[in-house]
């Protein structure tokens, strides 16, 4: 199958501004287009290992970037996203154009994918069991992951996870992981090698960068995994790495806060949770140096952290 | 008297000596001690009174923690004081 990066820059390019690209994340395609080269170079730097469909198929999502057609396309520029054909957003600086692509296709996820309880965590997998990151912003959870996935763990997500109802199996959708802030200059220094998009500053969450995925957790996309932990992260300055039990009740109710349909799904929300908890140790997880979180996570093993 | 408030299914699942409990009327989700759930439990076979909940608790008609137990869940419309 057609990959992103088997296209040149300039059939990237001219397919994007024209009829688009059916880019396939996970088990979502989303049509992509845009004549913005801070989009086109975004997408060549951190998705050339994600599958194409050929255009005019299905596509889950379609999404446009676009330079609005008023004054403030030559003054202060700015751009605007279409979903579906319609603005549902307030248009931003030209110069988020790359990350809004990314806001955006989160946004499409997290509001339209009721067949899963979808929850804001990361999730990563080592040998077939799965570690759910439930956290809100600022604990260190995009940083943690990053973490994770470039010292022997399975990217699965670095923010939505979508845990299917009939079996508990989580499905993987890896994406570029969003890093914010200290975090990203943290994390250039940790890594070997890393490719993130340019930084852009001044955003609603501070500078932004995204990490391209690893390539092997792009390639076992299809590969599901069962959740063995759920782990609530948080970095503390100075903290030692720490885990201490939560109560599965408790658990319960914690992980439906961070879950985006929780309400939406009813009972069956209720139930699919409930079974996860149920598969899962849950701890809190008290952190400040990336080595020894990764040695914790090292040892975890079912039922004995 | 009082009685389950209509529409509650009284989903939950039980760990160690807590209880996480669907809230169907306000998409809710509490967590419970077993006090909690066997009054609940009692409840959904049909509604009682005060000295029939204390029963199930072991405990009599005039304790006041039953009392502040009964006024909680009527709070979080889990139940409701019932004519008959």
């Amino acid at each position: 199958m057609l990959k992103l990066g088997d296209l040149s820059a300039r059939q990237l390019t001219s397919r994007l501004a024209d009829d688009g690209l059916y880019l396939e994340t996970g088990r979502f395609v989303t049509r992509i287009q845009s004549s913005i080269p801070s989009v086109a170079h975004g997408l060549g730097l951190l998705y050339g290992d994600y599958p194409l469909q050929q255009a005019a198929q299905f596509a889950d999502f379609h999404l446009r970037l676009a330079r609005p057609a008023n004054g403030r396309r030559w003054f202060r520029p700015q751009v605007v996203l279409f979903q579906d054909g319609n603005s549902r957003f307030r248009p931003l600086p030209l110069a988020h154009a790359f990350p809004m692509f990314e806001w955006g296709l989160n946004w499409c996820i997290s509001s339209r994918a009721h067949d899963y309880l979808m929850l804001h965590a990361a999730v990563v997998e080592k040998d077939g069991r799965a570690a759910i990151l439930p956290a809100p912003p600022g604990s260190g959870k995009s940083t943690l992951c990053a973490a994770l996935v470039h010292n022997g763990w399975r990217l699965l997500s670095d923010e939505l996870t979508l845990v299917r109802p009939q079996d508990g199996h989580v499905l993987p959708l890896p994406r570029p992981i969003s890093l914010k802030n200290g975090s990203i200059a943290l994390m250039r220094d940790f890594l070997s090698d890393p490719v993130f998009s340019p930084a852009v500053i001044d955003t609603h969450k501070g500078t932004v960068a995204h990490l391209k995925a690893p390539t092997d957790s792009v390639l076992r996309h299809a590969e599901t995994a069962l959740p063995a932990w759920i782990i609530f992260p948080r970095y503390e300055a100075g903290a030692d790495a720490v885990l201490t039990a939560v109560g599965k009740a408790s658990a319960h109710v914690r992980v439906a806060k961070n879950a985006f349909n929780y309400s939406l799904l009813g009972g069956r929300g209720f139930d699919t949770l409930a079974d996860l908890i149920d598969r899962c140790d849950s701890h809190e997880f008290r952190y400040s140096r990336l080595d020894d979180a990764l040695a914790t996570f090292e040892r975890l093993r079912p039922g004995q952290p | 008297m009082w009685r389950l408030s209509p529409g509650q299914q009284l989903r939950h699942r039980v760990w160690d000596r807590e209880c996480a409990l669907y809230n169907d009327l306000s998409g809710d989700t509490h967590v419970l001690g077993s006090d909690a759930l066997a009054v609940l439990l009692a409840l959904r076979a049909g509604a009682a009174g005060l000295p029939a909940l204390a029963l199930v608790l072991r405990r009599t008609a005039d304790d006041a923690a039953l009392t502040r137990l009964l006024a909680d869940l009527e709070r979080l419309a889990l139940i409701e004081a019932s004519a008959c």
